[in-house]
């Protein structure tokens, strides 16, 4: 009897191997396995919450589940590190803005050269803008520039972490003017926000998510973006372009892949992520999060990416001067 | 009166409420688990959230907030390890209250104060939301480096046993916030060419390794020793169910009155510092046990198993709930992680926080309201019945405790930022943890000055940048003179106090 059951439970367990063989041989991309992508930095932040919305909407079209993993460690390098470690077999991706990929990289020394990453789909652009208290004695970018130009260093100027999204484009507008400013980091958009809510500082530089609403609400005006266009959430700023101040300097949450990522797995992920966003139910979820949605696939991505190692790195190589 | 109904109506519907009990349940259960926080589940949730009605959805997050706030307070005062940042200080009181006997009392007075400084600010939120933000507002970084002065000087308030050492204890604190980036100029300090350090040392397994994992070491070389010597006994040091009479350890409304005066100033700390916009609970709970132990009538009781000392930093921790929500908002500027996660869930619910959101979404936001006000009942409710079950896991063997606490301290650490680093730092942190400890270096002062230094630092340099470099910048903001003026008057009655018992 016993002897009849350990051969029940040998002939069940043969069957169950063969079965998990037979069915990860047939499996073809992207079945074979949940498809990670990391994001480095922590939960709740821009790039976690638009990686978020994009794996919600992409999941019922690729029927394989999407995880969005944050790895805030070591300033982002730790997400960027880990991706590198993994095979390159589309299943996992790094979702960034040109912060830690791009910036520490010219920078600092890492473990990576910018040529090995492919863009693969670009999410959404962040436009940084400039903007004052609804009081502030500053009218528009040209009277900040006359003032700042007869009295040099008497404004300050709230930007977020040193060298973020809204700082360099302060730099370039700087360079460009040949005014000078207070540079004043702050921890975040937000606490620029703070700052110049309660007149802490005279200018601040953030993104329009962060102060669309108190711009609304006419606490605050915005002087200007730094984008090709005007911001469909603020449509009544114009931009450092047509103000003539060539500031184009807008950041992006774009997914990559690393080195050898075949080539036809890249375009089925880029083609199923359009797709997503595409769907009413992705439209309306972009909007309520105020996420501007630039569904482009691997080329425009990749030429966005290349365009903007370009400007960084002159940006950087003036600011050492 | 229609509007009252249709909000009473909104805020009563049956999932709503069971979506805000499940938010309480789990807040509780991983502000417990040491390593695990409120901010953390309400990340993971996120995703799920956007399916959920407005209403539901938020009374479930700020359910897990006030659980979680709560929840920090059972595994401090059960094992001596806090579940979450903001306990630390609870622990300060709490552990050695059990030790001495009375854990069921330590707890209660741990619920009782933090439900009481919850439902204050969350009033406070209601009534009082629009002046408080315009005081939140005057807060630059001139103003907020005078608060930090004023917090850094509250350690000499939770010094035990020495000023020396417990200064040396902040010093090392300091030294360890300034592993990382620079705040103005962004270059990496102090890595010593390690770059998985340079994003500095992060906070949560700093915490579970100097407090939960130093004590595992501890324990764990006295059991090795003990059994060398072929003593192999009960331990002693943490559970002490021999001494035990529970007739002694009854909670009643008589001892929740004896705390009152230390629940109201918590409550009162915690709404304040809770508005100002990334302050924190931790801050909230230093500054609260500061202020309690200096109104106290028996202040050298501190640190050694004193109620006060529980309800004080409960209160004001879990104070900054709903106070921190009220810069959220107004102005759309989060209080703390946990609110900048609730503003998401927000916007995912296609509601803008900021000046307009009364106006766009009256209804959701008094519903939202009156969600806020019950959660705080059933965080008494759901408190009062874990309570039993989760101290009954202090009262578990050492030798099954110890091991499992250990591997939730390496889990928690690792599930928090999914980094193998926090782990190597959490057991680092731990070894360090006990050395000081076998030293009888206090820890509570090395982790508030990892805290509230790189703030401090921050706050300072920027101050300086505006002012162009002039320290007289300073003294040009009449809150800053106030905030001196405290220190200064608090360093004199330390002073005299300590004359007092000398």
């Amino acid at each position: 009897m016993k002897r009849k059951e350990c051969f029940l439970m040998l002939f069940a367990l043969i069957l169950l191997l063969v079965f998990v063989s037979l069915s990860s041989f047939a499996a073809e991309y992207p079945k074979e396995k949940v498809i990670r992508i990391f994001v480095p930095y922590g939960a709740g932040g821009g790039s976690d919450i638009s990686g978020r919305m994009l794996a919600s909407a992409a999941q019922p079209l690729i029927d394989q589940r999407i995880d969005v993993i944050c790895m805030p460690g070591a300033g982002g390098q730790e997400a960027i590190n880990f991706v590198m470690d993994q095979p390159q077999d589309g299943y996992a991706f790094l979702l960034t803005d040109y912060g830690p990929l791009i910036t520490t990289a010219l920078t600092e020394k890492v473990g990576y050269d910018l040529s090995d990453w492919k863009a693969v789909f670009q999410i959404t652009e962040v436009v940084p803008t400039f903007f004052v208290k609804a009081d502030s004695p500053i009218k528009d970018v040209n009277d900040w520039i006359a003032k700042a130009k007869a009295e040099p260093n008497v404004f300050s100027v709230g930007h977020g972490r040193y060298l973020s999204v809204p700082h360099l484009p302060l730099i370039l507008f700087e360079k460009l003017t040949g005014i000078q400013n207070k540079n004043v980091p702050t921890t975040g958009g937000s606490e620029a926000l703070a700052f110049v809510l309660g007149g802490h500082v005279d200018i601040g530089a953030s993104v329009p998510s962060t102060i669309g609403a108190t711009v609304k609400a006419g606490q605050t005006r915005a002087l200007a973006v730094c984008s090709e266009e005007r911001v469909p959430s603020l449509p009544d700023t114009p931009t450092m372009k047509e103000l003539g101040y060539d500031v184009v300097l807008p950041a992006w949450y774009t997914i990559f892949a690393y080195k050898d990522v075949p080539e036809d797995r890249i375009e089925f992920i880029q083609n199923k992520f359009i797709e997503a966003l595409n769907t009413e139910s992705a439209k309306s979820m972009a909007k309520n999060l105020n996420i501007f949605l630039t569904p482009y696939g691997s080329k425009k991505s990749q030429e966005i990416y290349n365009a903007t190692i370009e400007n960084l790195k002159t940006l950087l190589s003036e600011l050492k001067k | 009166m229609d509007f009252i109904f249709s909000v009473l109506q909104e805020a009563f519907v049956p999932e709503v409420i069971m979506f805000a009990m499940l938010g309480v349940f789990l807040g509780v259960t991983v502000g417990a688990i040491p390593g695990l926080s409120g901010d953390m589940a309400i990340a993971l949730l996120l995703p799920f959230v956007y399916k959920l009605g407005p209403v539901s959805a938020l009374g479930m997050l700020i359910g897990i907030y006030k659980g979680s706030m709560f929840g920090g307070a059972i595994s401090a005062i059960s094992f001596g390890v806090p579940g979450t940042p903001a306990a630390v200080v609870t622990m300060e009181d709490g552990y050695p209250a059990k030790k001495n006997g009375y854990p069921k009392k330590a707890m209660l007075t741990a619920l009782y104060s933090s439900v009481t400084g919850d439902f204050f600010s969350t009033l406070l939120l209601i009534f009082l939301a629009l002046p408080l933000a315009s005081v939140a507002l005057q807060f630059g970084p001139v103003e907020f480096f005078a608060l930090y002065v004023f917090a850094l000087l509250m350690i000499a308030f939770l010094v035990q046993g020495g000023i020396k050492k417990g200064l040396a204890a902040a010093g090392i604190g300091l030294f360890i916030g300034c592993i990382g980036m620079d705040p103005v100029i962004g270059t990496t300090r102090l890595i010593f060419g390690v770059s998985r350090l340079r994003g500095g040392i992060p906070l949560i397994p700093l915490l579970v390794g100097v407090f939960a994992v130093s004590e595992l070491i501890i324990q764990f070389a006295k059991e090795w020793y003990r059994s060398r010597l072929k003593k192999i006994k009960e331990l002693s040091g943490l559970s002490k169910e021999s001494g035990y009479d529970p007739s002694k350890d009854i909670m009643s409304f008589k001892v929740y009155l004896s705390t009152l005066k230390a629940t109201l100033i918590g409550s009162v700390m915690g709404t304040f510092i809770g508005a100002l916009p990334g302050a924190g609970s931790s801050l909230a709970a230093y500054v609260s046990y500061g202020a309690a132990r200096q109104f106290s009538s028996h202040p050298e009781q501190f640190g050694k198993g004193i109620l006060e000392g529980v309800a004080a930093p409960e209160a004001g921790n879990s104070a900054t709930c709903g106070a921190s929500i009220i810069p959220l908002l107004i102005f759309g500027i989060p209080g703390s992680a946990t609110a900048a996660l609730i503003g998401a869930a927000l916007i995912m619910q296609g509601i803008n926080p900021g000046p307009l959101v009364f106006q766009e979404n009256t209804l959701i936001m008094f519903s939202f309201f009156v969600v806020i006000l019950y959660a705080s009942v059933m965080n008494l409710g759901i408190g009062y019945a874990l309570i039993p079950l989760y101290a009954k896991i202090a009262m578990v063997k050492s030798r099954f405790l110890f091991p499992s606490v250990f591997l939730f301290a390496l889990i928690g650490t690792y599930a928090s930022r999914n980094s193998v680093t926090d782990v190597w730092i959490l057991l680092v942190a731990g070894l360090l943890g006990a050395l000081l400890k076998k030293g009888k270096f206090p820890l509570g002062p090395l982790v508030l000055a990892f805290i509230i230094g790189p703030g401090a630092e921050k706050a300072l340099r920027q101050a300086l940048l505006i002012g162009g470099g002039e320290w007289s910048v300073l003294l040009k903001s009449p809150i800053a003179i106030g905030f001196y003026a405290i220190s200064v008057v608090s360093i004199i009655l330390l002073i005299r106090f300590q004359k007092k018992l000398a």
